[in-house]
């Protein structure tokens, strides 16, 4: 399989190396800020700008990377005072604030070149603010249902396609002595994960964004469906108990161990799950079932993205840089399971052969129609999405309280989006 | 004396004191021992719940292995000594400078002054993270291996002078008396009167400012941001991949960033609680 990925690759540079445009050689010095600090991501990183390098023998490239949290506090910052000509950043309403103070560059005219408006349509929508796009995705990842096939086998259940289905399975599993679900919101986020679900299952991807946009009020009768759906697994004893002491990690051996049957998680999960002895027959996915069939299916993918600066001095070259990594052969090789694991942007790029990143990507192109979200805590505002998982922390405990929870929601909206 | 002696209690206090103190300090290195459990298991045995019995398979030479050739750790310890030797150096040796000056002359502020050094002790140092910040960003010395070492110097010459002026006071001023009736310049007093009588102290003193330094974790996270400048406290997260933290390798490391504290106590020992009740008893 690895000696198939590697005949891939080398081919798919090959053809790249020939397809080069013969356009007008680059000059000029180009940097380039990353926040990919951690050591796999940097090397795939690292690596992908060295063979753009020797593309562009001309250009001197300089790259910073930062680490990944202190660029978040540095982003304004440089973007203002030292601009990079290209630096990464996260799709959607965590590049909005960069987007409306004027600091990236409009870049509609790359998606408006054919190869670019084809390849990477999947992720054009979390890209454009008023109809505009502001940067280009590199690599992103699905979410979804991770389940022990083997225990759903053992008690005859199939994949869920409706919430019916889902609750019937839920209660099997419960009377078979497992949790359901396991999950670990010490940490909150992971709540946030369920949220996402459940609110664009039951209202919709447009709602969702409405809500996290501040334009809904938190009683509003559909947001209180969406917790009621919540609370009937909840009710049945579906999550672990005790979630609020685990870690995301720390959630793992219950299903390692069989005490639960799945997860809702990021693809990031299986890596784990596999090193601890799960094989790929007692391991499978599942997209999450549809809960109103009036709404179309959207997807948690959280995005990673590279935008050109506004006061970047050496925009051509960094357009330049833009095609480059959008590229499929390169969008094959960084995203291949040596490097990143996650799924490539562009259409035309293949996938690894791994089981979950194809069902991934299969999932992600042609199953989510109604839009890709970035995860609750990136499309809400900071603020908004602390108070709001700490409010689904306490639900998960104490869903009897959901009314005061609502009502504790409502106000910080009033507060925070003024 | 207080306390009293365990051989002068009633039996049935013997009895429970001999019993529970194992217990007790099961319990005080349960965390410890859970650290260095995991730095042998494999990643694995985290995922599948294994945290406190045998590890599934004995990884203790990949775990340290990857600590010591495979990651930054190296570098880190590297930044530590670097940072930590300096600042030994330079609090004690103002410290034994300036306790000799606030110890042996008498002038009229003496006391304010020793008062302004131990008053600094009183402040919560956690206050002044953000002045302390700003300023070693004005000075350029921000993420720099020099702001932190000036900055421990600065910080810890409060305690350093308490200790060292209490321990030249306990000293027998007779000598230097005798000293100074026989011309000896006051520079040759501190050098060859003063200072040999104090390596107790200073030793005591290496040893704890060695290992205050060494597991800072406050200014470290504070004052440094990378690989050229962080100290291994810092460093020990990097480790931690985007999604994961491989608390394998962090236990590891945390093993290894433990050593050489507590081999400098162990060496020291001797002079260290030796220092310590000299300096605090008259």
């Amino acid at each position: 399989m690895l000696s198939k990925m590697k005949t891939t690759a080398a081919a798919a540079a090959v053809a790249s190396a020939f397809a080069v445009p013969a356009s007008a050689e680059l000059t000029g010095d180009l940097s380039i800020f990353l926040d990919t600090s951690n050591p796999a991501p940097r090397a795939t990183m690292e690596a992908m700008i060295d063979r753009f390098k020797a593309e562009h023998p001309g250009l001197n490239v300089e790259t910073t990377v930062i680490d990944r949290e202190a660029y978040k506090t540095q982003i304004r910052n440089f973007l203002t005072a030292n601009a990079p000509d290209v630096a990464t950043w996260y799709a959607a309403n965590r590049m909005r604030p960069y987007v409306e103070a004027g600091l990236f560059e409009d870049v509609s005219d790359l998606y408006a070149e054919p190869e670019i408006a084809e390849g990477l349509a999947s992720t054009k929508g979390a890209l454009t603010i008023d109809d505009k796009q502001w940067g280009v995705a590199y690599t992103y990842y699905q979410w979804g249902v991770y389940y022990r096939k083997d225990i759903f086998a053992e008690l005859g259940l199939s994949e869920p396609t409706n919430w019916e289905e889902e609750k019937a399975n839920c209660g099997k599993i419960v009377a078979s002595g497992r949790a359901c679900y396991t999950i670990g919101t010490k940490y909150l986020w992971t709540a946030g994960g369920w949220f996402d679900y459940l609110n664009m299952r039951t209202n919709g991807f447009d709602f969702h964004m409405d809500l996290a946009a501040g334009n809904v009020s938190w009683e509003d009768d559909r947001v209180k469906q969406t917790f009621m759906n919540w609370k009937e697994l909840i009710d049945m004893g579906g999550f672990i108990a005790d979630h609020q002491t685990y870690s995301w990690q720390e959630a793992l051996p219950f299903m390692v161990n069989g005490e639960a049957a799945s997860y809702l998680m990021g693809n990031f999960a299986v890596a784990p799950l596999r090193e601890a002895g799960l094989t790929d027959d007692q391991l499978d996915f599942y997209q999450f079932p549809v809960i109103n069939p009036e709404v179309a299916l959207s997807e948690d993918a959280p995005t990673d993205t590279f935008h050109i600066p506004a006061n970047a001095k050496n925009k051509e070259a960094a357009r330049e840089f833009l095609r480059f990594a959008t590229s499929p052969a390169e969008q094959t090789i960084i995203n291949n399971g040596k490097n990143l694991g996650q799924l490539p942007v562009n259409a035309a790029s293949s996938v690894d052969d791994d089981k979950f990143l194809q069902m991934g990507f299969e999932m992600l192109s042609n199953n989510s129609t109604g839009g890709v979200a970035q995860f609750w805590d990136r499309d809400a505002p900071a603020e908004m999405a602390k108070v709001s998982m700490e409010g689904f922390q306490e639900f998960m405990v104490k869903p009897d309280q959901m009314d005061k929870i609502l009502a504790k929601l409502e106000r910080a909206r009033g507060r925070i989006y003024k | 004396m207080f306390p009293k002696p365990i051989e002068k209690q009633s039996q049935a206090a013997q009895v429970a004191y001999k019993s529970l103190l194992p217990v007790a300090l099961a319990f005080w290195l349960a965390p410890l021992l859970a650290v260095a459990l995991f730095s042998v298991k494999p990643d694995a045995d985290f995922t599948s719940g294994n945290y406190w019995g045998l590890p599934s398979s004995f990884e203790g030479a990949a775990n340290y292995g990857q600590v010591f050739f495979n990651s930054d750790m190296p570098r880190y310890l590297l930044n530590s000594f670097m940072i930590t030797v300096p600042t030994v150096i330079g609090a004690v040796a103002l410290s034994a400078m300036t306790g000799f000056a606030l110890g042996i002359y008498k002038f009229r502020a003496n006391l304010w002054i020793f008062f302004m050094f131990v008053a600094g002790n009183f402040v919560p140092f956690q206050i002044l993270m953000v002045p302390v910040r700003d300023l070693t960003l004005e000075l350029g010395l921000y993420n720099t291996k020099t702001g932190l070492v000036l900055f421990h110097v600065a910080f810890q010459t409060g305690f350093c002078t308490l200790f060292m002026r209490n321990f030249i006071r306990a000293l027998p001023f007779e000598l230097i008396e005798a000293a100074r009736v026989e011309g000896v310049s006051e520079w040759r007093i501190f050098w060859y009167v003063v200072l040999p009588l104090m390596k107790p102290a200073l030793a005591a003193l290496s040893v704890l400012i060695f290992t205050f330094i060494w597991n800072d974790y406050f200014w470290a996270v504070v004052l440094t941001q990378g690989i050229e400048s962080q100290p291994v406290t810092a460093g020990i997260t990097s480790f931690n991949a985007q999604f994961r933290a491989a608390y394998h390798l962090m236990s590891a490391g945390s093993i290894v960033a433990a050593l050489p504290p507590v081999a400098m106590f162990f060496l020291m020992q001797r002079h260290f609680i030796a220092g310590l009740t000299l300096g605090a008893v008259k």
